[in-house]
């Protein structure tokens, strides 16, 4: 029964109204064999069970889906999908209905998979779960092999599984030619982020590092996940690499005045670069891609 | 026993001394022989990078924070000629932190280096109108204490709704630092853009005490004294915003010094008001100095907020003095 309806209210509806259309406008016989591969295509989608009312929950799987399904599936992604400084799929997400990861404003759209990460709207998971909505949840991904995993998932739970599997490719490939551009002597390096942060072992940014071919000296510190070290430390540290993240959109705060300090680009055998933006690191994704190639850039310049 | 020159003297190598304890504590330990090789041959060195742009200017401004607190506090306690006149507890503090948390989370610090200072001079400066009108010449502690605590509550109330509106992540987790102080991670920029304030407001006051003086004898006596009431109360008070307008908008509001300095060096000056401002001046940076290292000594990645430390010590001396007096008062 759910198949039969779902073929009737689905791409096959759509295509028969469109068949028709242009059947009467006189495209004929070159139609018809164009309507026979849709039903075909079409069929095959139905027996995957592809869902086509998405509601996304977090920044993060909203940019998996914009880039792995298409837009008429998406029925809301969160309100940071729009904003260019976090969202690498920012103009994309453009148009879309937004969320703030309510309850009420997702059950409305009647979604038939809602997905989102399992650190963001723990409220609304458990209820929606309760409710009996399918509710699917990525984790937070901090190496390749990992991203890798996460984008496989990710594709099998929205129907898009061969998508996800050329965009790992297209990955690896990419990873691969990095891997040949710099071998060489290891440069060390620490980030420096609003409020005197850094990024240790188990975080996204230190893979990101280590892929690139840095030395991340916050390991040798000691540094788990994010931690504040002191101005002090960081200088005594001497790294060859000094990564700053500035707060781009408001450098009015006491945070980013610990990423303004003038000591930051006094440092004798170090070199102060703007780190990489937000939106290509908010994330696990093929966007991790690009932000290694422009750490590889900043260190071979 | 006690000259007024040996008790300057005690307390400038006590502020001496609290300087370079303050210098010498910090997560690194410093190599003194490469900084003074360093600044021999003119090598680039850590150590004297660490020293200069971070300790020097983080012991700075708890000197000029501490003495401003201490300076304003004898200031008001003789203007007021009220023992618990003090910026923090009157709400002078919380108004020029409210100045300055407006124009800087809302960008308007970047028009000019004087806009910071400035925002917490006026702050101030509203706080201490409101504080005349409220509680008036009356002295009467318990209509300051009052005035002094919806002053307060108020304040406190606008900045966290400001910071609540302001344009940026980080502003409400902020709010900590505005009420408790700090002095970690500034830079020299801080010290240079509240010294010419600070300077002014100390001369103003300075220049005042013998008018303090006078005024222990009542206000008419004073006026019959020759003084011109009126414009040496303006200028006093445009003193104490000034300085303390200026500390508050790079320190946030650190509690209790104003209090308890006057309090405990009184007995020193024998009561004298006049003499009173400049050793307040020099107790006070004792104090915030000696704050700043314990500081550093039990958190050294600088969590724990200056005002903590300043209130764990103020705030008892504050009940002690309430006992002390209880009867006086009531």
């Amino acid at each position: 029964m759910y198949l039969i309806d779902f073929i009737l209210n689905g791409v096959v509806r759509r295509a028969i109204y469109g068949a028709i259309v242009l059947v009467r406008t006189g495209l004929g016989v070159w139609f018809k064999c164009l309507l026979v591969l849709v039903l075909g295509v079409s069929s095959c989608l139905a027996q995957e069970s592809v869902p086509k009312n998405i509601v996304s929950l977090s920044l993060c799987t909203d940019q998996l889906l914009l880039m792995l399904v298409p837009r008429q599936h998406i029925a809301s992604v969160t309100r940071g999908a729009i904003d260019p400084h976090l969202s690498y799929m920012a103009a994309a997400a453009d148009g879309l209905v937004l969320n703030s990861g309510g309850i009420e404003e997702v059950l409305p759209l009647k979604p038939d998979l809602i997905v989102g990460s399992a650190f963001a709207s723990r409220d609304a998971v458990r209820f929606l779960r309760h409710l009996g909505y399918p509710v699917k949840l990525i984790g937070l991904p901090q190496s390749i092999a990992e991203i890798r995993e996460m984008v496989l998932n990710f594709g099998a739970w929205v129907g898009y599984h061969s998508g996800a599997k050329q965009m790992v490719k297209k990955m690896d490939e990419q990873l691969a030619h990095l891997d040949k551009q710099h071998q060489g002597i290891k440069k060390t390096a620490l980030i420096y982020s609003p409020n005197g942060y850094t990024m240790g072992s188990g975080t996204l940014e230190n893979t990101m590092l280590k892929v690139a071919g840095f030395d991340n000296l916050a390991i040798e510190m000691g540094v788990v996940g994010f931690e504040q070290i002191t101005l002090e430390r960081l200088v005594a540290a001497q790294p060859d690499f000094l990564f700053i993240e500035k707060h781009v959109d408001n450098p009015n705060s006491l945070a980013s005045h610990y990423v303004s300090h003038p000591v930051l680009n006094k440092m004798p055998l170090t070199q102060a670069l703007e780190f990489i933006p937000s939106r290509l690191r908010a994330c696990a994704g093929p966007m991790v891609v690009e932000a290694i190639e422009s750490l590889v850039g900043k260190r071979n310049e | 026993m006690n000259s007024y020159p040996r008790v300057l003297g005690l307390l400038f190598l006590a502020v001496m001394g609290s300087f370079f304890a303050d210098i010498c504590v910090g997560p690194v330990t410093l190599q003194w022989a490469n900084i003074w090789a360093a600044m021999v041959d003119n090598k680039a060195s850590l150590d004297a990078l660490i020293l200069f742009e971070i300790r020097l200017p983080r012991a700075f401004l708890a000197m000029l924070v501490g003495a401003t607190l201490g300076i304003s506090g004898a200031a008001l306690q003789g203007l007021l000629r009220n023992p618990l006149a003090e910026s923090g507890v009157i709400g002078v503090s919380n108004c020029a932190a409210l100045g300055a948390v407006l124009v800087f989370y809302f960008g308007m610090t970047q028009w000019s280096w004087f806009v910071l200072p400035l925002a917490g001079l006026v702050g101030a400066l509203v706080s201490v109108v409101m504080i005349f009108l409220l509680a008036g010449r009356s002295g009467s502690t318990v209509t300051l204490i009052l005035a002094g605590i919806a002053i307060n509550t108020l304040a406190g109330a606008l900045m966290a709704m400001a910071l609540n509106f302001a344009p940026n992540p980080y502003a409400m987790q902020e709010i900590v630092f505005w009420l408790l102080g700090s002095v970690a991670n500034r830079s020299m920029n801080e010290v240079l853009i509240t010294v010419p304030f600070i300077t002014v407001g100390w001369v103003l006051i300075l220049s005042c005490g013998r008018f303090l003086n006078a005024l222990t004898l009542g206000e008419e006596t004073t006026k019959s004294l020759g003084f011109n009431v009126r414009h040496l109360r303006w200028r006093l008070v445009i003193g104490v915003v000034a300085c303390v307008g200026a500390a508050v908008s790079v320190s946030g509001n650190i509690g209790f010094i104003g209090l308890v300095i006057p309090h405990l060096l009184r007995p020193w000056v024998r009561h004298d008001p006049q003499r009173l401002l400049a050793v307040s001046a020099l107790g006070g940076a004792v104090l915030l100095l000696l704050s700043d290292v314990a500081v550093q000594l039990l958190s050294s990645g600088g969590e724990l907020k200056l005002g903590v430390i300043t209130s764990l010590v103020g705030g008892p001396f504050f009940l002690y003095l309430i006992l002390k007096n209880r009867n006086v008062w009531s």
